[in-house]
């Protein structure tokens, strides 16, 4: 088992050059050849990526791509090429503005909401079961006999 | 005359449907115990003659019956038996024949199982349950017929099955997934039940969460099938696409999630009711949403059916009088109830809410991604596209905090929990946690491993946190095989479907990380090595199946010298639809799969194959399995069978720490 | 306070409804065009009749025109013919643009162009010829650079060789009507 994990290693120096479909300078390349025809869409699909797709567009994106990438451009490079000619809509990850913002906002906003949520409910709850809502002191004598309570709960679990 | 009388028998349940709606309800408010009492042989009745419909319109496929439409349009007489069945539920119009039986099944088995539910309040259940069932029956009566013929003319032979769908996975996916989604209006109809009359007491939520469990299940179980049945079937080992469709069942999974937990704070300590109720609206809301969008063309997706506005427009209403209907009912009802309960903030209480924020987040966030660009284009802004990315980036952020809440919350107990005695365990769960963690990535040598290493990391904390809490809690009946007996089947569930989770986390972060893939070049006789792995070509040669044609090619995998297994990947031609579909060869293994696509021919006796070695993929299914598996186990616990009446309604002297 | 607390999830389904609702009436695949007010891509491409002229974005303007993407294997494209033939009798200068199909070398598949050629003329013999002249986009260079995803598109560009819109889908009595008529006579001027 041990050695099956070492061997993962090496795969990016694995013996394929010779019979590999696409030949890449470099494992980085490679990779970014890869990641790239994941995060570009096919305009021309129901939903699929450039990777996946065998519409003639999609084709002539990943031949693009492969061009390009070979090239040397990097991943900004070839996404704005793409994105000049077929728009944001060809590229997977939204673009960010003051209107897309509201993707990564709104998650981040709802966190905290729910927390202040908490926060307040538990207020209002501790409001409710005590007689009087404003008065804390009051409280503090239950809150004693509670805990008395848990302890001869748990001494009481713990021989059972 | 069969596919007429499978027609017929819709229409008396239609029928069926509208005096199940009505009459209970009735019976519910007016006090008449005779119309209460109704309820359940409607019920049954709809149930049977869903069934017998769903039976006419199986006949038909099975006797290649073309003067169908819908027969016409997905099978063939070349089709395979047991395809010719599931087709089925290939196409619009016979999946909502499915959601039908599906929905008339839970009704039947609301009336079955709740003897010791209040006549009223079971009456109102079923009264809800069947209003929902009004608009779904009416819906495929007159929009979504099955049944139609296309008399006098017919065609001598059918468009075939999309061969996408001719897979194992297909025969039991939809099924599954239909009996989670479905499964969510119980819950839905038990909240709405409950805001009807008004009170809202503790047994309402123990009432309400087995089912609640039963539809989770189902939806684990269909969600994990039909990544399955995407990697198999689609030929680049992919397992998740972020496609709207697979959206549309991941929203309601995750807000039945925080049901279940929000149902445990409500009924243990009969608190956070309002957001219970809210959240069991949501869940079935969300199913409907997904039926919307699924078959509106509102959005793009290769899953969805053909798109038809007029329906669009009919499941829209649908959704606008169910949902906007019962949020109505909620913001004006849910105001006079008022829950008590003092809670420290370091409490279990608090902790699951603390489950409940981020499984909530995460919807939304689900929810945004897919509807965004919606809405973006028709504020006129453009076209933009959500996918991949930007779920992989905010999940990524989201699982961290959830994942160490997880492994916290067992431990911790309701109202309050001091801090010392959970010292000394955490301490030990975070020291294995590392070992654990840390010593896979040593023996992978690996350097660059942050998703791997975060993975393990939180898995290995969740896991082992679980564990440890179930051993400590056997313990304290004594010793752990005294505990075994008479801990609670909730606990173990609880204690299984979060080593589920774990073990998910970690497939799909190893996986993530560690998956190689290559594309090559092969003539018969040459090798090509891949992480450790020699893949053989053997030969290629052609096929020739019931309804397609196509390349075969067999491979002989070893691995450093040592022979592991032979390969037989496919390449068809579907000669009806006239589609191409790749049968990947997958040989599986808990630590990896090796995965063979086969290609196109070149042209000089070459083949185009693509080689993937997969570690961990299977921990992915593992997970979602483990977990439906405890749902199960849970739903089996004792007091859900617990007839009303009976002693010892409770358990805060004994269970301070139970789920 | 609380009470209107709880009106909120209501009020956020409405609002999504509405979304949902404008939904059903627009088509999700349809994309605003990447290229508008811009002028030509550079090309320098063989004419499909006599290859030895080449087509540059210079030899095309002077006059506004419309540039309409086919290909005699896309059915829509001939069904569009006959309208575009009416037009150019009307005096609306359109040109060709080619979309030659992929040649799949792995099935030994070849580029004919006498073959293409026969092919195009027989084809704008039976249904009418619009074209002043067509541009050969073998390797679908132009295609890519223009946004193109299939056939038939056409754009229209002004005298000055800019882009001035770019329609998806065929040319027909209405689209003409309602889209392009007004913009092609304004650029007359």
């Amino acid at each position: 088992m041990k050695y099956f994990f070492f061997s993962l290693l090496l795969f990016t120096a694995a013996a394929q050059a010779t019979q590999a479909l696409t030949e890449f300078k470099s494992p980085e390349q490679r990779a970014l050849f890869k990641e790239l025809t994941h995060e570009l869409r096919c305009p021309k699909c129901q939903n699929q990526n450039i990777a996946d797709s065998n519409a003639v567009v999609a084709v002539d994106m990943r031949a693009k791509t492969l061009e390009l990438v070979q090239q040397g451009q990097n991943k900004e490079q070839v996404l704005d090429y793409m994105k000049s000619r077929y728009g944001d809509f060809v590229h997977y990850q939204p673009p960010l503005n003051k209107f897309t913002l509201i993707l990564w906002l709104l998650p981040a906003l709802m966190v905290c909401g729910l927390i202040v949520l908490l926060l307040l409910r538990r207020r209002a709850d501790r409001g409710a079961a005590a007689t009087d809502p404003d008065d804390k002191t009051q409280s503090q004598p239950e809150q004693q006999l509670e805990q008395q309570l848990d302890q001869l709960i748990e001494q009481y679990r713990r021989k059972s | 005359m069969i596919a007429e009388y499978g027609q017929l028998a819709l229409t008396f349940a239609l029928c069926i449907s509208l005096a199940l709606a009505i009459v209970p309800l009735y019976g519910s408010f007016k006090g008449q115990q005779t119309a209460l009492q109704l309820g359940n042989p409607l019920a049954y009745a709809l149930f049977l003659l869903t069934a017998f419909s769903f039976w006419a319109l199986s006949y038909a496929f099975w006797a290649n019956d073309f003067t169908v439409v819908y027969v016409a349009t997905n099978s063939n007489s070349l089709l395979p038996w047991y395809y010719r069945l599931t087709a089925v539920w290939g196409g619009h119009e016979g999946s909502m024949l499915l959601w039908l039986l599906t929905l008339s099944g839970w009704i039947a088995a609301v009336a079955l199982f709740s003897r010791s539910l209040p006549l009223q309040f079971q009456g109102r259940i079923l009264g809800v349950m069947g209003l929902v069932a009004l608009g779904f029956y009416a819906f495929v009566l007159f929009m979504s017929n099955p049944f139609e013929r296309s008399l006098p003319y017919f065609p001598v032979d059918g468009r075939d099955l999309n061969p996408l769908l001719q897979d194992f996975g297909m025969i039991i996916h939809p099924p599954m997934l239909y009996m989670g989604y479905v499964g969510f209006a119980v819950s839905f109809a038990f909240a709405i039940a409950a805001l009807m009359g008004g009170k809202f007491d503790s047994t309402w939520a123990r009432w309400a969460r087995p089912w609640t469990l039963a539809a989770w299940l189902f939806l684990t179980l269909g969600i994990m099938l039909g990544s399955w049945w995407a990697y198999n079937e689609l030929g680049w080992g992919g397992w998740w696409f972020w496609d709207p469709v697979e959206n549309a069942s991941f929203m309601p999974w995750l807000v039945g999630t925080a049901l279940i937990h929000s149902l445990a704070v409500t009924e243990k300590r009969g608190t956070f009711k309002s957001w219970t109720v809210l959240l069991a609206i949501a869940a079935f809301s969300l199913s409907l949403l997904g039926a919307f969008l699924v078959r509106s063309g509102v959005l793009v997706s290769v899953h969805s059916f053909a798109a038809d506005p007029s329906r669009g427009l009919y499941l829209l209403a649908f959704l606008l009088v169910v949902v906007g209907g019962s949020l109505l009912l909620y913001a004006l009802r849910m105001n006079s109830v008022r829950s008590q309960a003092r809670y420290e903030l370091f409490s279990r209480e608090v902790l699951l809410w603390g489950n409940n924020i981020f499984l909530l987040t995460a919807t939304l966030v689900v929810l945004l991604g897919t509807l965004f660009p919606l809405v973006h284009k028709e504020l006129g802004l453009g076209s933009i596209s959500i996918g991949e990315p930007f779920f992989n980036q905010l999940f990524y952020y989201l699982v961290i905090p959830f994942a160490l809440l997880l492994g916290l919350g067992p431990w911790v107990r309701w109202k309050q929990q001091q801090v010392k005695p959970l010292l000394k365990p955490m301490s030990l769960i975070a020291i294995a946690t590392l070992i654990l963690a840390l010593g896979t990535l040593a023996t992978l040598q690996s350097v660059q491993a942050n998703l791997a290493l975060l993975g393990l990391l939180l898995g290995a904390w969740v896991g082992s946190s679980a564990i440890f809490e179930l051993l400590q809690r056997l313990q304290q009946f004594g010793s752990v095989k005294q505990g075994l007996t008479k801990l609670n089947a909730s606990h173990f569930g609880m204690t299984l479907a979060h080593i589920g989770f774990a073990v998910l986390v970690i497939g799909v972060a190893m996986t993530k990380t560690y998956s190689v893939e290559t594309q090559v070049r092969m003539k018969a006789g040459e090798q090509v090595e891949l992480a450790g792995y020699q893949f053989r070509l053997v030969e290629v040669y052609p096929l020739d199946g019931p309804n397609y044609k196509g390349e075969a090619a067999e491979l002989d995998v070893s691995y450093k010298g040592d022979y592991v297994t032979h390969l037989h990947a496919e390449k068809r031609f579907y000669t009806v639809q006239r589609s191409v579909m790749t049968e990947a060869a997958v040989h599986a293994r808990l630590s990896r799969d090796l995965y063979v696509a086969l290609g196109e021919s070149l042209n000089d006796d070459s083949w185009a194959l693509s080689l993937y070695v997969k570690p961990f993929v299977r921990w992915i299914w593992l997970g979602g399995l483990l977990m439906a598996l405890g749902g199960l186990i849970a739903l089996c616990d004792k007091r859900y069978r617990r007839r009303v009446g009976d002693q010892k309604e409770t358990t805060e002297l004994k269970d301070t720490t139970d789920a | 306070m609380r009470k209107l607390a709880f009106f909120i999830p209501f009020v956020l389904f409405i609002a999504l409804s509405v979304f949902l609702f404008s939904g059903l009436f627009s088509n999700p695949m349809e994309r605003e065009s990447s290229v508008l007010d811009q002028p030509l891509p550079a090309f320098a491409l063989p004419d499909l009749h006599q290859p030895e002229k080449i087509w540059t974005p210079d030899s095309i303007k002077g006059k506004p025109l419309l540039l309409n993407v086919w290909g005699t294997w896309c059915v829509t494209c001939n069904a569009e013919l006959a309208y575009l033939t009416e037009l150019r009798e009307q005096g609306v200068m359109i040109v060709g643009l080619y979309y030659q199909q992929p040649v799949d070398a792995a099935f030994g598949e070849v580029f004919n162009l006498s073959a293409l050629q026969q092919e195009v003329t027989l084809k704008l013999e039976q249904q009418g010829n619009p074209y002043q002249w067509n541009i050969l986009d073998k390797d679908r260079t132009l295609i890519f650079d223009l946004g193109v995803t299939g056939a038939p598109e056409t754009f229209l560009i002004d005298a000055q060789g800019i882009i001035r819109y770019h329609h998806i889908g065929d040319i027909n009595p209405q689209v003409w009507q309602q889209k392009l008529a007004a913009a092609y006579q304004s650029l007359q001027e």
